[in-house]
């Protein structure tokens, strides 16, 4: 059984149709792309599948548990979590509280996280074992405002990562990346999907195209297409475009 | 499946002057599941017929029936369940309907039967071409009907509507042919005088 799946979603933003029969299956340990043109319906897609808007119609299932129409915070404590395509980051302190802030002993315990958090080495322990997994145990007490913009996608990840989620969605990790750091960020996707199952959106389809094990297809709002990147990559029009020239 | 029977709309210049400034008629029938290009100049009224056969815009005269059922008859927020507009981002004009949806019909269908595209961006750069024409191909062979308004401007958009239309219909100042097959269309002399430079390209 898939853990994620989403059955026939529909959402209407007054007479424009946003997302028609949206259906996707994520199997436990593999990475799901999500890919389609500029006002495809990705994001709006990710919203409702992470809670912040609620379908018109449609079932979606976690884990084998009915999801559908619960809040964002409700949906996050399941063991899911997600990453914006804007980013989210408390600049001003340092990187290390950016994760403790999203760690769930943290947020348990209704800590104030200015007298408490740095006196307590249980969850700066916690907080460097995340950062640790993206690679950024080294930045750990740098402000978040000077790291660089791949570090900070890092760090995003790493904010997602903190409640220890089952899925993490990635919307467009590499919007704004050059080509280091988006090889960087490919290399740390590729060693975290052996502990997590991983849906991203992306735009860049030679990254995406490396990394899914299965790619959904969207545009008007429907999945036009979804299959493995080698049967997409299989299409004619597909082999003629740019990505087909690299193929 | 698609019905549209002595179908009339008029514009006209104002609420009292009611001088026409433009007039669409249309009457054809498609009996069967299929891809159905339509093509026509700027102004010609494509997007004014789409708006007519999914009932956003009512018409003048005439009728217009989806699945058996005169779209115009349907709730407003059932209406889509029958006939679906896919828009150019910029080109969602929206109408008021005076009647009640408690006083209208159910649509009777859970998901649409026709589907219209209008304009869909056609790029070679990044392969979404393939997946778009599977799409429109899957839609077929579940038995939906499937109009796709096409602007021709590069040589590979007369490729992809010969690749996948099996009929036409032209849009030519407010009149409405339809023509059964990519030979006919390219026979029907509004069409070769609005592709132009197209044709004479591809030929060379």
């Amino acid at each position: 059984m898939a853990l994620f799946e989403a059955q026939n979603l529909r959402k209407r933003f007054g007479a424009r149709v946003v997302l028609e029969n949206i259906s996707l299956s994520i199997e436990d340990g593999t990475v799901h792309g999500i890919m389609g043109p500029n006002g495809a319906g990705k994001t709006t897609c990710f919203h409702v599948l992470t809670g912040h808007h609620a379908p018109d119609a449609g079932r979606i299932t976690f884990a084998g548990r009915d999801i559908t129409g619960k809040k964002p915070h409700q949906i996050a404590r399941m063991g899911i979590s997600r990453s914006f395509q804007i980013m989210n980051l408390f600049d001003d302190t340092v990187v290390i509280e950016n994760v403790i802030l999203a760690l769930p002993e943290f947020r348990s315990s209704g800590l104030n996280p200015i007298r408490d958090v740095f006196g307590n080495t249980a969850l700066i322990d916690r907080a460097l074992a995340v950062l640790d997994q993206v690679g950024l145990a080294h930045r750990a007490w740098e402000k978040a405002a000077a790291l660089p913009y791949g570090e900070r996608r890092a760090l995003e990840i790493a904010v997602a990562l903190a409640p220890e989620p089952r899925i993490v969605f990635l919307d467009e990790p590499t919007s704004g990346l050059g080509t280091d750091a988006t090889r960087a960020l490919a290399d740390l996707i590729r060693d975290l999907r052996n502990r997590y199952t991983i849906c991203l959106i992306e735009h860049d389809m030679r990254f995406l195209f490396d990394l899914a094990d299965r790619i959904s297809v969207i545009h008007w709002g429907q999945v036009i297409d979804e299959n493995t990147p080698a049967n997409l990559r299989a299409n004619k029009w597909v082999a003629r475009s740019a990505l087909g020239e690299v193929a | 499946m698609l019905d549209v029977t002595n179908l009339e709309k008029v514009y006209t210049k104002s609420r009292f002057d009611r001088t026409p400034t433009f007039r669409l008629t249309a009457d054809f029938t498609v009996e069967n599941p299929g891809i159905v290009g339509m093509m026509g100049p700027n102004g010609s009224g494509k997007t004014t017929l789409f708006e007519l056969i999914t009932g956003s815009n009512a018409p003048t005269a005439g009728e217009v029936t989806v699945a058996g059922r005169n779209i115009h008859k349907v709730r407003t927020d059932q209406r889509d369940r029958l006939a679906i507009h896919y828009h150019q981002s910029y080109q969602v004009r929206h109408f008021r309907s005076f009647k009640p949806n408690a006083l209208m019909e159910p649509a009777g269908s859970d998901y649409p039967v026709l589907h219209l595209f209008d304009e869909p961006q056609f790029n070679t750069q990044d392969g979404y071409i393939g997946f778009m024409l599977d799409f429109f191909r899957r839609l077929r062979d579940q038995g939906r009907l499937v109009f796709l308004c096409v602007h021709p401007n590069e040589r590979f958009h007369l490729e992809i509507v010969e690749e996948i239309c099996e009929s036409f219909i032209f849009v030519n100042k407010g009149s409405v042919t339809p023509l059964p097959d990519y030979a006919a269309m390219l026979a029907h002399e509004p069409a070769r005088a609005y592709l132009g430079d197209l044709l004479t390209e591809r030929a060379a």
